[in-house]
């Protein structure tokens, strides 16, 4: 019996075996081919006529994609948004499509791109389009994403013309206004590496992929000067003040006074803490970092019209006043609200955009190449 | 092996292949190099990125010191606490056996916004009020610290420590306590001589767990040990995941927990091999002997509630003022009530997941606590009951997956439903929560299982007993207060599962605690106050009432 036992632990163990070995045959691991990086293109504002044409090219594009999307009658939408959003989103999408049943998977970055790119590996049509602003490019790199440019390109802030931009992550330096006046500010983001500041500063993580390493991205690119890029890294390494991996832990801790300056906070988050009367403002000053959020269609969308349809109406005028309504800022440069860069900064502001293919489809090689020889 | 013991081998066997299934595929991971997406071929690759980390030794110094830390103090409170609902006279018994499990309904991560509100260095509460009150200027307290982040953990590791001693305190036989005062041994002496050395096997099965989930503990560190500069190792596997998006270099760094996790096991085994040794249930009748420790017990019903405090109503104040005052800070907090206001609230119940996600995840929720309960029963069964060769082993898988961090173990999992009718159903989610909260029943059972002497089931064996007649008329009913105790534990950490839960949930699959603790995730602190707040009081109503409605007792 004893041998017997033994055969019946060594045949559930060979099961265990054979099952991985199932498994790893349902995955194709394939390398993808490294495609040509798009290049991002910013368009700071747009007249009435580019306006008047993107609204028309809308129409004429969503009049062709809506009998197909029909047809398909389905929307899967993996995304990091608030469940909360997601639902206002897709209501208001399914309710000016009928015949579209819109349903959607939340989680976070890492997340969606594991599961994203596992069922991309596994051969899966299981999800549409994804709606993230550090996911998409990851993806978009390992092959998963196919090319779709907006036709309405125009009007859009940030234009990339595989993925339209849906919305943007805007970043601003925010301050307890208890703990710190305004004209004790710094100007500019380079300012932050003051020593002055040592010991009132929150500083995100600049070696993981958060809006810190997405705002050095930036000014990388718009100082085009590797000096001044590394004084400005080694000032803020100079600081010795604690790092944080969760932005919003951070701005809390900001909130309750911990800390008087947020290096960086994001602005719909200062927006509706602003809203409620807390001590926090931000500085109208220093430019707002871009970032884009985009909507990435999958090479295998089971429902690709009902994507392309999603992709377009969200950055209509009639998607953008609902990624508004929940809080997130327009992608488009003519639309106005409380979070648009006009409204929320002034006019003539300078706006600094992540734009660098390599750091979005690469953060990790990135930050390894320009931060860590110098943070580390 | 005994005649008869076929079934529980075949079922353990079974289960051993269901957890070992994810395992190895993960293990498969870890030998692919390159990011998701570009996997190339089979590479030691990341094994050599691993043991080349120079930061590695510095990063498991500070999580053994965490998790250990963490383990020691909530482990030994509540074995304490166990111990002092158990057997000793101390007063207002019905409240003191009830005390030490509420905390267990506030998810640890509400422990940890809580306890960094109360001790940030410049804007925590105690520090305020030290200042206020006592001109105090100097911060006392610092929620950044490894001390900050050992009290938070270890305070939520002490539900485990007396969910798993509180059996085995309840089922001594008095004889051998006895025996020692007879000797002329006083009480204390007797308590460390032979009640405490009798609980060893279920103190350091308790033991082992906490450890194992500070190890791979990620909110603590990431919360309270990334400001102080405290880096554990288990960063190192969601930053392959998060930044390189590199599942195959996170599995080969999470071996590195696996092999300390056999390495604690086989020290656990070695320490208890004896196990005739801890037995304390015999066939002798007895009735379980309370003892008389005079105005100790003052003391012992003050420490109880003192952690009753603690462990839950000094957080749960500091969340339920949070959730209903329009900011924090530490001025605000004290301006309470007259600054309430109930938005928060509002914003939950009408979370659109909130009411929908809840039926699933109740019923989910139930299931896993029992079957995981009673399959965990039979693979200890199986390993100290049946005599067949190289049971042993199970001992290491049944607690396999504690080792690995969640989301790298539900990478495993995702890859197995891929492609199969399984994949984005139900079903795939419970498997899932099956393999993650299987090691706590079976860790459970096998440290309650020891308690038993053989001779109770060798009296069945030796009548011509089959398994089932041994297993359900002797061993099951025994260990009822164990099984209570798990049971409990398993609905309350599975109804709140994320991790494992959320790369298995299918889309428009409505599951309550992936949808509701995203205020945790995204950092919406009030919100999650609130959400919080709702949950616990939630929780706290249909524990109780299930206590009185079914008679729960974790008592024989």
């Amino acid at each position: 019996m004893e041998r017997k036992s033994m055969e019946f632990i060594t045949i559930a163990l060979a099961a265990s075996f054979l099952l991985v070995g199932l498994a790893s045959a349902a995955e194709t691991p394939k390398a993808a081919a490294q495609k040509a990086i798009p290049k991002q293109v910013m368009h700071h504002s747009s007249s009435a006529a580019a306006t008047a044409a993107a609204a028309k090219a809308f129409e004429k594009v969503s009049a062709e994609l809506y009998p197909k999307a029909k047809q398909e009658g389905n929307l899967i939408v993996y995304s990091v948004w608030d469940v909360e959003h997601l639902k206002v989103i897709t209501e208001a999408f399914m309710k000016r499509y009928p015949g579209i049943k819109a349903t959607y998977w939340q989680g976070r970055n890492p997340e969606i791109v594991t599961r994203a790119l596992t069922e991309f590996q596994g051969g899966q049509a299981s999800w549409d389009v994804v709606l993230s602003d550090n996911a998409p490019p990851v993806i978009r790199a390992a092959g998963a994403i196919q090319n779709y440019e907006t036709v309405q390109k125009d009007v859009l802030y940030l234009h990339d013309p595989t993925m339209p931009t849906v919305s943007l992550q805007i970043q601003a330096l925010a301050y307890n206004t208890k703990k710190i006046k305004p004209a004790d500010l710094p100007k500019s983001w380079e300012g932050v590496a003051n020593p002055k500041y040592k010991g009132l500063i929150a500083l995100d993580d600049p070696m993981r992929a958060g809006p810190l390493s997405s705002m050095l991205s930036g000014l990388k690119t718009e100082w085009n000067d590797d000096a001044r890029f590394k004084k400005f890294v080694a000032g803020l390494k100079a600081l010795n003040v604690p790092v944080h991996k969760s932005t919003s832990a951070m701005f809390r801790l900001v909130i309750s006074g911990e800390y008087s300056i947020c290096m960086p906070a994001l602005l719909h988050d200062v927006m509706e803490e602003l809203h409620k009367g807390t001590p926090i403002n931000y500085s109208k000053s220093v430019p707002p970092v871009l970032f884009p959020r985009q909507a990435g269609i999958y090479v295998k969308a089971p429902d690709p019209n009902a994507a392309k349809l999603f992709a377009e109406w969200l950055i209509s005028e009639e998607g953008q006043k609902t990624i508004d309504s929940v809080g997130r800022e327009s992608s488009r440069n003519d639309f106005k609200s409380k979070t648009s860069i006009e409204s929320a900064f002034g006019k003539g502001i300078q706006p600094l955009p992540v734009t660098d293919q390599f750091f979005l489809e690469d953060p990790k090689k990135w930050l390894d190449t320009y931060v860590k020889p110098i943070w580390e | 092996m005994r005649q008869g013991t076929l079934v529980p081998l075949v079922a353990s066997a079974f289960v051993g292949a269901a957890i070992m299934t994810p395992v190895l595929v993960v293990l498969w991971r870890s030998f692919t190099a390159g990011r998701l997406g570009f996997s190339v071929g089979l590479h030691l690759t990341n094994y050599l990125r691993v043991f080349s980390d120079k930061d590695i030794l510095a990063m498991l110094g500070n999580s053994v010191w965490y998790a250990g830390g963490s383990a020691l103090l909530g482990t030994g409170l509540g074995a304490f606490l166990a111990w002092v609902v158990a057997r000793t006279n101390t007063p207002g018994k019905a409240l003191v056996e009830l005390l030490p499990l509420y905390p267990i309904l506030m998810p640890p991560i509400m422990k940890n916004i809580a306890w960094i509100l109360l001790l940030a260095p410049r804007s925590g509460i105690l520090n305020g009020m030290l200042q206020q009150f006592l001109g105090i200027e100097t911060p006392v307290f610092n929620a950044f610290t490894m001390a900050g982040m050992i009290w938070v953990f270890g305070l939520a590791c002490v539900p485990l420590g007396y969910l798993f001693l509180l059996p085995v305190f309840l089922s001594f036989d008095p004889s051998l306590e006895e025996s020692a005062y007879i000797a002329g041994a006083k009480p204390v002496r007797t308590m460390f001589k032979i009640t405490f050395p009798l609980a060893v096997p279920a103190f350091t099965s308790a033991l082992v767990l906490n450890f194992l989930r500070g190890l791979r503990s990620f909110e603590t560190p990431v919360l309270q040990g990334t400001p102080g500069n405290i880096k554990v190792f288990v960063s190192r596997v969601y930053d392959s995941m998060a930044l390189e998006f590199n599942t195959g270099l996170a599995t080969a760094y999470s071996m590195v927990l696996v092999v300390l996790s056999i390495v604690t096991l086989y020290f656990y085994i070695r320490a208890t091999r004896f196990s005739e040794r801890y037995a304390t249930i015999t066939g002798k009748g007895y009735r379980v002997k309370v003892i008389d420790i005079g105005l100790w017990k003052y003391l012992t019903f003050a420490s109880v509630l003192l952690y009753f405090f603690v462990g839950i109503v000094v957080p749960f104040v500091v969340l339920i003022v949070v959730s209903m005052i329009p900011y924090f800070d530490y001025d605000t907090f004290m301006h309470f009530p007259f600054n309430a206001v109930l938005t928060n609230y509002h914003t939950v119940l009408n979370h659109p997941s909130f009411m929908g996600g809840l039926y699933n995840s109740l019923v989910l929720s139930v299931s896993i606590a029992v079957v995981t309960v009673l399959l965990g029963i039979v693979m200890a069964f199986t390993i100290h009951r049946t005599k067949a060769a190289g049971t042993k082993v199970f001992e290491f898988i049944g607690t396999l997956p504690l080792a690995f961090p969640p989301l790298v173990l539900s990478v495993g999992l995702l890859i197995i439903f891929i492609g199969t009718p399984l994949y984005n159903s139900l079903w795939a989610l419970a498997l899932g929560l099956f393999v993650a909260y299987f090691p706590y029943a079976f860790r459970n059972a096998s440290g309650s299982i020891v308690n038993i002497h053989k001779e109770l089931d060798e009296a069945a064996w030796v009548h011509g007993a089959k398994w089932r007649h041994v297993f359900f008329k002797i061993t099951l009913p025994i260990l009822k207060p164990s099984v209570g105790g798990a049971l409990f534990y398993i609905f309350i950490e599975a109804i709140r599962n994320v991790d494992v839960a959320v790369l298995l949930t299918a889309p428009g699959m409505e599951y309550g605690p992936v949808t509701l603790f995203e205020y945790f995730r995204v950092g919406q602190w009030a919100e999650a106050a609130a959400g919080g707040v709702i949950y616990l009081i939630i929780l706290i109503v249909a524990v109780s009432l299930a206590k009185f409605a079914f008679k729960i007792k974790f008592s024989l």
